[in-house]
């Protein structure tokens, strides 16, 4: 009997759809055109461009020290809201908490950007990069928990209660047992975190101050009157430094792992 | 990108044992979410010793050269940020964001705001540099007086085409009833825009509040739909450099960038009259550097400085003592300075209050037409 071709049909076309759009951002990034999408020969006029801009170059910088910061406290805040949450599951104080931590991930983003904004003027935080920080972490911590839950949920407890009876301490256990066995999910919680903080748009637009454009606004922004083609070239870059990043990382841990 | 999470599971699974022999406490997300708290004031408050003015305007909207200039004139730091609509702004500033000491919105974004005292009253003592603005553009200002706006840029809307594909160029609005251009022509997506381009070409006043003479507009708006590709702010600017659209309802500015790609790109304001928008520089009332906001308008309306920012980014400041030191490539154009018999039948759109219903009305009816 013949193999199907059906599988490999579809890994393909799955393939194409995921990674064509970021084949294309790259070739067009090479492009000097600004409006047409023609292919007008090969130039690094929009790379020349990009590092002309100090405007974008703030708005990377912002970018960057909110989601480092907004990853940390989120993960701290997320992995402790989840352990609660899981240990102290049937408690009614809990299921408030539960519903809290669950609300962000439900309600409209331009809801919770307009009502942050109100807090903010009404407590009187002047708005800037500090406000944009509050207002990521304050979703983002429920990413982190959820996806620590998740985790949580098959996690075997009596891990645990061996190692107190082995004489460990409540520091050492949850140390050395229960983190690094809880990592992979705060691992993946912390890089949803990092990239909802990287490209969020609307709840960023209304509480950045003067002085706190992140890249997402600056790229709205720039559909108006700017040169978008911009974007593909800086995003060409960012994601050769990621690839890079992930490839440095593999080769250690292969070659932590052969030694 | 979909097996990043795992390649990080796999580095750290490795890691661990290592971890595990590391004695001692370890403090490192502490300390680390306190560097990352530093560093977050630490951005916040620095920069507090020379005073800083906060820029709430389009990208790309002020030659980068010219704000280093007014730094250095003025020992002050210019803080930038963007929008990218009238309306986002707005909502802002309404839910009570403040810190801004200049903005440029619409003209029509002006007069609202104006009504609800979010900007304030200019100090003309503090802005000698106002004699230079064009008064023939005053005339048709809605805030003739620059009582709390002064103009910055000007566009006209007009019509686009591609030399050689459209034939028999008539200087119309009528244009778009041209059947053999069917499903290659585009019009704004913009309600008083388009609705403003059928009453000019009816001859009425873009501004009308007349229920017979909106009736008529909607009639012709209804014909002219059958021949658009669709309505458009923004993507007709590539369809036109790629010869995807033939003719296209365009605002000057963005034709002139076209065409610096598109060689075959021409454009015309239609005879009977068009619509001329402005954005306005105006100050909030809650500025905290409301003096220095004054000298940085004062500067962009010298008119060295007025001619140096037309001619990059393509919009008409309209500062009359700037015009003569303008390149010739845009003093003789003519979708840029329009002839005097089309100037005096163009209008700006105006805030017509509870007349906009019925607009609203017409332009519900025409998207739902087919």
């Amino acid at each position: 009997m013949r193999r199907s071709r059906f599988p490999i049909v579809i890994t393909v076309m799955v393939m194409a759809f995921l990674y064509l759009p970021i084949v294309i951002l790259i070739a067009n990034s090479f492009n000097p055109a600004r409006f047409s999408s023609r292919w007008e020969g090969f130039s690094l006029t929009w790379y020349a461009k990009l590092f002309q801009s100090p405007e974008i170059w703030a708005a990377v910088k912002n970018t960057l020290i909110i989601a480092v910061s907004v990853t940390t406290v989120s993960v701290i805040l997320g992995t402790a809201a989840a352990y609660a949450l899981h240990r102290f599951g049937a408690s009614r104080l809990q299921r408030i908490h539960y519903t809290l931590i669950y609300q962000p991930l439900v309600v409209p983003e331009i809801l919770m950007g307009i009502s942050l904004l109100m807090a903010f003027v009404a407590v009187g935080v002047p708005l800037g990069l500090f406000t944009i920080f509050l207002a990521h972490v304050t979703f983002c911590t429920s990413y982190v928990a959820m996806t620590v839950l998740g985790r949580l949920q098959d996690f075997d407890f009596s891990v645990i209660e061996a190692a107190r009876d082995l004489g460990a301490s409540t520091w050492q256990s949850t140390r050395k047992i229960l983190i690094p066995m809880l990592m992979p999910g705060i691992v993946a919680g912390a890089l949803l975190a990092f990239t909802l903080s990287v490209d969020d748009f609307v709840i960023t637009f209304f509480v950045a101050g003067p002085g706190s454009t992140t890249l997402p606004l600056r790229i709205y922004s720039m559909i108006k009157y700017g040169a978008p083609p911009m974007i593909n070239a800086l995003s060409t870059l960012l994601l050769a430094v990621t690839l890079t990043a992930i490839i440095l990382s593999q080769r250690l841990a292969t070659r932590k792992s052969g030694t | 990108m979909g097996s990043c999470p795992v390649d990080f599971r796999e580095n750290l699974s490795v890691e661990l044992p290592a971890d595990l022999n590391y004695n001692g406490p370890s403090e490192t997300p502490m300390k680390r979410f306190l560097v990352a708290a530093l560093a977050v004031v630490a951005s916040v408050s620095c920069g507090k010793a020379k005073p800083s003015l906060s820029v709430y305007t389009w990208s790309d909207y002020i030659k980068p050269g010219l704000i280093r200039r007014f730094e250095r004139e003025q020992g002050c730091r210019v803080v930038m940020d963007t929008f990218e609509s009238n309306e986002a702004m707005y909502a802002k500033l309404r839910a009570g964001a403040t810190g801004y000491d200049l903005l440029t919105p619409s003209s029509y974004m002006v007069s609202l705001m104006h009504a609800q005292g979010l900007v304030r009253r200019l100090d003309r003592a503090l802005l000698p540099n106002l004699v230079h603005i064009d008064p023939e553009y005053l005339e048709i200002a809605i805030d003739k007086t620059m009582d709390h706006s002064v103009p910055y840029m000007i566009t006209n809307t007009g019509i686009a085409y591609l030399e050689g594909r459209v034939k028999d160029v008539v200087p119309s609005w009528r244009m778009f009833g041209r059947t053999d251009l069917r499903g290659r022509m585009t019009m704004f997506n913009d309600m008083r825009e388009t609705i403003g381009a059928a009453l000019k070409c009816l001859g009425h006043s873009i501004n009308s509040t007349s229920e017979a003479e909106l009736a008529e507009a909607e009639t012709l708006l209804i014909e002219w739909k059958k021949n658009l590709a669709k309505f458009d702010n923004e993507q007709y600017k590539i369809g036109l450099a790629s010869g995807e659209f033939l003719l296209v309802h365009a605002w000057s500015g963005d034709v002139f960038q076209v065409r610096r790609e598109n060689p075959g790109v021409r454009f015309f304001i239609p005879e009977e009259g068009t619509i001329i928008s402005c954005d306005d520089l105006v100050i909030p009332t809650d500025a905290r550097e409301a003096a220095l906001a004054h000298a940085f308008i004062d500067f962009l309306l010298d008119p060295a400085v007025a001619a140096e920012n037309t001619a990059f980014i393509y919009y008409l400041c309209p500062n009359k003592d700037s015009y003569p030191l303008l390149p010739a490539e845009i003093r003789d154009n003519p979708g840029i300075f329009l002839e005097p018999g089309i100037r005096a039948k163009s209008e700006m759109i105006a805030d017509i209050g509870a007349a906009n219903a019925l607009y609203i009305r017409v332009w519900d009816r025409l998207k739902a037409s087919r």
